[in-house]
């Protein structure tokens, strides 16, 4: 935990491909128990900085504070090693937007891997956590299976339950619903809702907008590689200051 | 009409028996050292900087560009004189089928890996495992349900492929032959054995790479 009381503080992050600046800047700080949700236009960097938050994108200028790992990028300062990366993302736990489960591995290995081969946890003791979490995401039936077997929603579900393993500080989800099919979409979103309400601190991306303003304590609106209002649900999804904000939430509202 | 008389090579199975192990012998060592420089080429190829991997391209296409013919006789008559030391013809066979082999497995590894989803690397390392382990417990056992169909037919390439060291006189099953029909006279017997032989070895390992790709679609 951060003097200021936060479990995330990521402060001036920029980012570029090449010429193409994609993160122009941004600052996010978390409390512990918050769960910040990032909307925005397709290519306006949401993804790009919550992969910045675990570093499997490298900042070229910023600092990135989680618990007690401490990073500060730009030029001159050394590139973070392997071993303190790993470090890093034990204690930062994400969801990809197409699950990224190890198809070779049963449902159970999939969880159990990190704790073991990462914690050094005994296999027997990563069973058990990893059978408990199986019942907490709903799939205890399904220690056994191989991934391929699995819907999108159940997939998805293993996926939580893999990042849980690693009991980390944060969570990170990737517009978690946005490969499965619609009716799949609800048993996703009821087990991180029982996530948030446990108090677990989560930032999310997502096109949810309806589940968004249920679950967030905030709620940020990225635009053009910057984050261009954050606030409560009720600010910035019902009052939207920017007339970017308010034609992105119309567009929205048409579509859906 | 032709009179086949396979009784005549009676006096010689044991010859032709000698010959085939010769077969299997450079087969068996040539595949495990063209795995070893596969591995590390295939694996080099895709994590190590540039300057690393250009002299292994340069390597890997000199000989998938050369027949295994030239390198063999080129291993043999021309790189002692160039690096000024004795090569027994049996050294000269192992060490051409070796690198031979191996920048072919180089390249299935490459592409066995190279296949993997990216997604799988990130999976790896946002649960806090580092690269060698995701490689390891990861990556490479995906990869290896990719290649083996590929890898299975390098391997029986190779076996066939052996029978040009007959040709720096390394007694392998073919150069057995050779010798038989010289003192039988009985080229047809000689020749249709020993194909027959090559057949014999080599169909049981197509079955058993049918097989393998059969299971390997088990948990698709
Ligand atoms: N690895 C990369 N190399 C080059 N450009 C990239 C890379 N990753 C992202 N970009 C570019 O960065 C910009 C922002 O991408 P990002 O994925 O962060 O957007 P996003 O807000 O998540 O969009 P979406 O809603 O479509 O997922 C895009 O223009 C994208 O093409
Ligand atoms: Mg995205």
């Amino acid at each position: 935990m951060n003097a200021n009381g936060a479990t995330l503080v990521a402060s001036n992050i920029h980012k570029a491909f090449g010429d193409h600046e994609v993160l122009k800047g941004v600052s996010l700080s978390v409390a512990r128990g918050e769960v910040v949700t990032l909307i925005g236009a397709s290519g306006s960097g949401k993804s790009t900085f919550l992969r910045c938050l675990n570093l499997l994108e490298m900042p070229q200028q910023g600092e990135l504070a989680i618990g007690t790992h401490k990073f500060t990028f730009g030029k001159g300062m050394r590139a973070a090693n392997d071993a303190k990366l790993a470090l890093l993302r034990r204690s930062v736990g994400m969801v990809f937007q197409h699950f990224n489960l190890f198809p070779h591995m049963s449902v159970l290995s999939n969880i159990t891997e990190g704790p073991v081969q990462v914690k050094g946890m005994a296999q027997s003791e990563a069973n058990e956590l990893g059978r408990d979490l199986l019942a907490k995401v709903g799939l205890a039936d399904k220690a056994d299976t191989y991934p391929s077997r699995l819907s999108g929603g159940q997939k998805q579900r293993v996926a939580i339950a893999r990042a849980l393993a690693m009991k980390p500080d944060v969570m990170l989800f990737d517009e978690p619903t946005s490969a499965l099919d619609p009716e799949l979409v609800g048993e996703v979103l009821s087990v991180i809702r029982g996530l948030a309400a446990e108090g677990m601190t989560m930032v999310l991306v997502t096109h949810e907008m309806a589940f968004a303003a249920d679950v967030s304590t905030r709620v940020g609106f990225m635009n053009a590689g910057v984050m261009a209002e954050i606030g409560t649900p009720e600010e910035t999804i019902r009052q939207p200051r920017s007339e970017r904000l308010k034609a992105f939430l119309s567009r929205f509202h048409e579509a859906s | 009409m032709y009179v086949w008389e396979f009784a005549a090579l009676k006096p010689y199975w044991g010859l032709i028996w000698q010959g085939l192990l010769v077969t299997v012998f450079y087969t068996v060592t040539t595949v495990v050292a063209g795995l070893v420089i596969g591995l590390t080429v295939g694996i080099l190829r895709t994590t190590a900087p540039r300057w690393v991997t250009m002299p292994l391209r340069l390597y890997i296409e000199v000989f998938r560009c050369t027949p295994l013919l030239v390198q063999l006789v080129w291993v043999y008559y021309a790189l002692p004189v160039l690096i000024g030391v004795d090569m027994t013809p049996a050294m000269a066979c192992f060490i051409a089928l070796s690198l031979y082999a191996g920048s072919f497995y180089a390249e299935i590894f490459r592409g066995g890996i190279e296949a993997v989803d990216v997604g799988q690397w990130e999976a790896g390392r946002a649960i806090g495992m580092r690269r060698g382990k995701i490689f390891r417990r990861i990556v490479l056992p995906q990869a290896t349900q990719v290649m083996i169909p590929s890898f299975i037919n390098q391997t029986i390439m190779q076996l066939k492929n052996t029978s040009l060291v007959s040709v720096v006189a390394v007694g392998d099953l073919l150069y057995q032959g050779s010798v038989i029909t010289a003192s039988s006279y009985r080229p047809l017997e000689v020749y249709t054995t020993i194909a027959v032989l090559y057949f014999v070895v080599l169909f049981p390992l197509t079955l058993i790479a049918d097989q393998v790709e059969l299971r390997m679609g088990a948990h698709r």
